[in-house]
């Protein structure tokens, strides 16, 4: 299958920091593709330089097969590569669909208030349309940033940590979003450290640690990898073990 | 329907202002708000829609009063030509500035804006064979209203130029309306709600920034233009920092990101300080402490409580479109 987006040796240097070795990765659509690696391992560099804000010190991303790592964030986002936060962001005073509307509007769509409640009636979230994205519970908003991204109708959906800080019953309902979205189409790339929803729904995994890969591949060869679990599973494993 | 009336009953008001307004000095306060409300309702496209702070503004104001003085004194254009002229020449001069500054944001774009200001007010100054600096340029005259068919008017009594102000500013607040509602103002709220993520989902902050930058400007190039042929003279003075501030005034107290909120602001704060010449030399201090009350207690301006007032709720749609 043609891959969808590819980035080839991605490098970026913030003065003496490394913060990205020469990291490849490729997904096609219809396919969840996940990052992980410990904390400051590189992973939101990796989106940033992605969906162009951050320019790589070396290497190129491929959208479609056109180069896309010198254009400008809001020209990535129209082309269809659109990406969720770390730390949630929402248009905090607006009403939920002038707010979701963005992507729609950034696109000239014809009826944008129709794409938006598409999109937010897609994660759930029909039944608060009257309120304000600042009125939603933190999970709530979460989702709200999904949406968000799902009305600039992406072809490669980045998300960073969507369920983090969620519930047990609201990372399943996550992890069905994310099965939903891949079966209309949509490329995933997901960070995120939840080992379950990770596990679940990846077509393939990759490690990063200290800016570099350090493995690839489906999530039961990852989760068996040697360097793997030295760098960043073990330590899981044994928090795990600890809570109980 | 009931909102209709409402909208034709201001109108008529505004019309009958002269005809019920005999003296000449209340009558030049409502002219100069007029004119005030034209530049504050492009100040406000940048200020309250795109949410950048510019003190550049009555520059610009300034500069549409010295290009459609120096048409008139040096090229003999009339007002007629020289207000369009004034809005294309500013307009395009924000253009210009906006290609460098709008890639800022913050503390850096606000003091540029001021710097900008400060240099536009020393080339006034300095550039004599043109401006002919301190001394200003006197003697602009306002031209006469020739309708077909009908002979011409005289529009230099103040109760007839009331209405020329009365359209200008109708006209701009029409303008300003359409563009935000339009998608084009839709996207500077968003750009003014949450920068990065707008961006992130396709929408160009700097383009939209320098759209409401450049109509702002070119409102206020018009502005100034009427102003230069009302007053009849233009000099330096009119780049004074006051003169920000106080249409600053007008739109943050006024309501920023409304239309209703800074039209009112600038009647409103063109009559206050003149209402409170009675205090004689309080006058200031009382002023000011309206000011830091009505901050206070009204954060968002005073068409927020007055529309909560005056209008029923079911006509209400939310706050955002409150005005």
């Amino acid at each position: 299958m043609p891959m969808l987006l590819e980035g080839r040796g991605l490098t970026v240097r913030f003065g003496g920091l490394l913060a990205l070795k020469g990291v490849d990765l490729a997904v096609s659509a219809g396919e969840v593709l996940s990052v992980i690696g410990p904390n400051g391992a590189g992973k939101t560099t990796l989106f940033n330089v992605i969906t162009g804000r951050v320019r790589p010190t070396a290497g190129s991303v491929l959208f479609d097969a056109q180069p896309i790592q010198r254009l400008a964030p809001f020209r990535i986002a129209q082309l269809g590569v659109v990406r969720t936060f770390q730390k949630t962001e929402v248009f905090g005073a607006l009403p939920l669909v002038d707010g979701v509307a963005a992507g729609a509007l950034a696109r000239n769509d014809a009826d944008p208030e129709a794409r938006a409640r598409e999109a937010l009636a897609t994660v759930g979230l029909e039944n608060k349309l009257h309120l304000s994205a600042q009125q939603l519970s933190y999970g709530d908003q979460r989702l709200l940033e999904i949406a968000q991204a799902l009305a600039a109708e992406p072809k490669v959906l980045l998300l960073d940590e969507p369920a983090s800080g969620m519930n047990h019953q609201e990372s399943r309902h996550i992890v069905q979003l994310i099965v939903d979205l891949r079966a209309r189409g949509l490329a995933v790339i997901l960070v995120e450290h939840n080992m379950h929803v990770v596990m679940a729904i990846s077509d393939r995994v990759i490690v990063i640690n200290y800016g570099e890969k350090i493995a690839e591949g489906s999530p039961e060869r990852v989760r068996n990898e040697p360097r793997v679990i030295e760098a960043y599973l073990g330590v899981q494993k044994t928090q795990h073990a600890r809570a109980r | 329907m009931s909102r209709r009336i409402a909208t034709l009953a201001v109108l008529a008001l505004l019309c009958a202002v002269p005809l019920v307004v005999r003296d000449d000095y209340y009558l030049h306060l409502f002219i100069v708000s007029g004119i005030f409300v034209v530049a504050v309702l492009g100040l406000d496209l940048i200020v309250g829609y795109v949410g950048q702070l510019s003190l550049a503004h009555a520059a610009f104001f300034a500069m549409g009063a010295y290009t459609s003085a120096l048409l008139f004194v040096r090229l003999q254009w009339s007002m007629w030509l020289g207000l369009p002229a004034a809005a294309l020449g500013v307009g395009f001069a924000a253009f210009v500035l906006g290609g460098v500054i709008l890639r800022t944001r913050g503390h850096r774009f606000i003091i540029i804006t001021v710097v900008f200001a400060e240099l536009m007010k020393l080339v006034a100054t300095n550039w004599v064979d043109m401006t002919r600096g301190f001394m200003g340029l006197p003697g602009l005259a306002l031209p006469k209203l020739s309708l077909p068919g009908l002979g011409s008017l005289d529009i230099t009594a103040k109760s007839h130029f009331y209405y020329v102000v009365l359209l200008a500013a109708i006209v701009a607040f029409l303008l300003c309306r359409a563009l935000v509602r339009s998608s084009i103002g839709r996207k500077f709220v968003l750009v003014r709600e949450n920068e990065p993520l707008a961006e992130s989902l396709g929408i160009s902050a700097f383009r939209y920034a320098m759209i409401a930058f450049v109509a702002g400007a070119a409102l206020a190039g018009a502005a100034g233009s009427l102003y230069a042929h009302y007053v009849g003279f233009v000099s330096p003075d009119l780049f004074n920092f006051s003169y920000v501030t106080i249409m600053l005034i007008m739109v943050i107290l006024g309501g920023k990101g409304t239309l209703v909120g800074p039209a009112l602001g600038a009647v409103l704060f063109t009559f206050l300080p003149e209402l409170l010449r009675e205090a004689s030399h309080w006058r200031m201090i009382t002023f000011a402490t309206i000011l830091i009350v009505a901050t206070l207690f009204m954060p968002k301006g005073i068409v927020y409580p007055l529309v909560a007032y005056l209008v029923p709720r079911r006509w209400r749609l939310s706050d955002a479109h409150a005005a």
